[in-house]
């Protein structure tokens, strides 16, 4: 499969080759209907489109990234299901995953590009700092990389937060210049799936749409398909009852934490984060991060890394004040300051009150005398 | 105008006689309408609901145990219902500023004409010990107003981040007018902000109850039972 073959099978021939049965397809085109969050009538054109479809050419490119959205890709659910994704595509060039090495690697993806109609998936942020010099591949530079690979592309991917937003190579200060993909590419339709990693069940939800559509999925202001990142992660959480009921753990390993009680206090960024986390699930669906006891870190949202920081903190550490600051402590001292401030004025104006005589005439004068006849005759009339 | 101060007092009266009674030398006005101190209460009174809500939202200091009271629920709703009566009464109170009477209109609150600048300018002398003579005015003295603006700016911003986080969960309208907040600033940064202001407009509260405890007692007008009955007396020349 990772061979450079310029054969072209239909998806569903190479599936049949591969052992993979009829009902395991099916099972996967219903798979797929649900997580893109169409009705029960699009699994019979799903599994239409995917019978007649050419497989998709895929060239794979990391750059700045920790090949975790390799990892996931790799690991789709259960064997039957991970041939079908790998058999879904054509994965003509992955550094992670290819047999090739060297000048025929390279060889893949020209290829490739020079068919046009590819589909580029990328991993990892760009570097621009300093000419691009934090990531080179065959002496070429990634942003290099990136523009060349686009030509003729039908559609760019980004995997995970890193090629979507720039995500933790672009955290502050962002020393090589990383930014995401969707900042350097233009002309060619860019969807993103970020996160940290992405799930592959997106994906490939992702690739089966373009397969069956003709076009990307319906994206969100950021660029992430609202089948996969239209719910906040809070209102679809199994814990969200007891964020309801007022029920937090307030300790690691505390009572409300070994009920499975909201992870509210503990920093979950659940509230922030878009994401379909708590209906897919990960790992075949067997868990997810706050099923597993711990708080959603918000690795989904566009500024990943620094806006999601302090991981164990509800909200961002006030500019200036230290990481153990927080801004309720910070925001009595406000109020506690004001108040000291005009107490001490009071003090001084009782001072200068008694003291009496004007320091200086003010351009502007009022009656006084008259101020107070006026208060002393009339007092209680009205 | 060459008249004098009981002249002018008593042309007032003519003009509206519910709103001025003119007496020896002074003058007894209703400065504040009552929509304005309506508004005032309301303001106060869904800021100290959503304040006490919003610091339980943000800091959830119970956690109630094993036998749900549904709190948090509790504290949303009322939260956002708080939040929907503090925006009418927002509303309510611009929309006064362009209909009011003159010491309750928009240029009360921008220092912009030559004698509002002077007034702010006195006001600050007065802050600063250089003089005792407090601003002259019936109403907001210039550098209140200006205050007042700067109080509205932080409740603009505050609805505006508010309406935007209730658009996260609700969607609908509040996501589609206010959604773009999250361009400007990241999720996290915008429950920053909020959090924030709610610090910010108690520290305003303190200021704002001193500043009228001692103008009350410096000018001696009335001032802090006028935003009760709306009556001030002051001197004829003040009007």
């Amino acid at each position: 499969m990772l061979e450079t073959d310029t054969r072209r099978d239909s998806i569903v021939e190479s599936l049949l080759a591969r052992g993979v049965t009829r009902r395991r397809f099916l099972e996967f085109c219903a798979a797929t209907t649900a997580i893109l969050a169409l009705p029960v009538t699009y699994e019979a054109r799903i599994a239409e489109a995917l019978e007649t479809a050419e497989k998709p050419t895929l060239v794979w490119l990391e750059f700045q990234d920790c090949a975790g959205n390799s990892e996931s890709f790799l690991r789709a659910r259960d064997p039957g299901v991970a041939d079908i994704v790998l058999d879904i595509l054509s994965v003509d060039y992955h550094e992670t995953i290819m047999a090739a090495a060297g000048h025929q690697a390279e060889a893949a993806r020209e290829e490739a590009i020079a068919r046009g109609g590819h589909i580029v998936v990328v991993e990892g942020s760009v570097p621009t700092a300093h000419g691009g010099v934090y990531c080179t591949i065959g002496g070429k530079t990634a942003q290099q990389i990136l523009a060349e690979t686009v030509q003729g592309a039908a559609a760019v991917i980004n995997t995970g937060t890193c090629s979507a937003y720039g995500g933790i190579p672009a955290a502050a200060p962002n020393p090589t210049g990383a930014v995401g993909v969707p900042e350097l590419v233009s002309g060619v339709p860019v969807v993103n799936l970020p996160g940290c990693p992405m799930n592959v069940d997106n994906l490939t939800a992702t690739i089966v749409h373009y397969l069956t559509f003709g076009a990307l999925p319906a994206t969100d202001g950021v660029g992430r398909p609202l089948f996969a990142y239209g719910e906040r992660i809070h209102d679809h959480c199994e814990r969200r009852a007891h964020f309801d009921a007022g029920q937090f753990a307030l300790e690691w390993g505390d009572e409300g934490h070994r009920k499975g009680w909201c992870l509210y206090k503990m920093g979950c960024k659940g509230p922030s984060t878009f994401h379909n986390c708590p209906s897919q699930r990960w790992n075949g669906g067997t868990s997810w991060p706050i099923g597993a006891g711990h708080g959603c870190v918000g690795c989904s949202e566009p500024f990943f890394w620094d806006t999601m920081t302090p991981i164990y903190g509800r909200l961002p550490a006030p500019p200036g004040f230290g990481v153990t600051t927080s801004l309720e402590k910070i925001g009595a001292g406000i109020v506690g300051l004001t108040a000291l401030g005009f107490g001490a004025h009071g003090v001084a104006k009782a001072v200068q009150r008694k003291r009496g005589g004007d320091a200086v005439q003010t351009p502007v004068e009022i009656d006084r005398s008259a101020l107070r006849t006026g208060s002393d005759e009339e007092g209680g009339e009205r | 105008m060459t008249t004098t101060p009981r002249e002018r007092a008593e042309a007032a009266a003519r003009e509206d006689p519910l709103q001025v009674v003119a007496t020896a030398g002074c003058v007894t006005v209703r400065v504040w309408q009552l929509p304005v101190r309506v508004i005032h209460w309301t303001i106060f009174s869904s800021v100290v609901v959503l304040s006490l809500t919003g610091f339980y939202i943000g800091t959830p200091y119970l956690s109630v145990g094993s036998d749900p009271r549904f709190v948090m629920g509790w504290a949303r709703a009322a939260h956002n219902l708080a939040a929907f009566v503090f925006i009418a009464a927002i509303v309510a109170r611009i929309i006064w500023a362009f209909t009011g009477n003159k010491w309750s209109r928009w240029d009360q609150f921008v220092p912009i004409s030559k004698a509002r600048r002077q007034n702010a300018w006195a006001g600050f002398r007065y802050y600063t010990f250089l003089t005792r003579t407090p601003p002259p005015g019936a109403g907001h003295n210039a550098l209140a107003g200006a205050t007042y603006l700067v109080v509205l700016a932080m409740f603009v911003v505050q609805i505006f981040t508010g309406m935007a986080l209730l658009g996260l969960e609700a969607g609908g309208a509040p996501s589609a007018l206010f959604g773009w907040v999250f361009a400007v600033l990241p999720i996290p940064w915008v429950r920053f902000v909020h959090h924030l202001i709610m610090w910010t407009t108690w520290g305003f509260v303190v200021h704002h109850v001193y500043s009228a405890v001692l103008m009350d007692t410096e000018e001696k007008t009335g001032l802090i039972s006028s935003i009760f009955t709306g009556w001030k007396r002051l001197p004829a020349d003040r009007l």
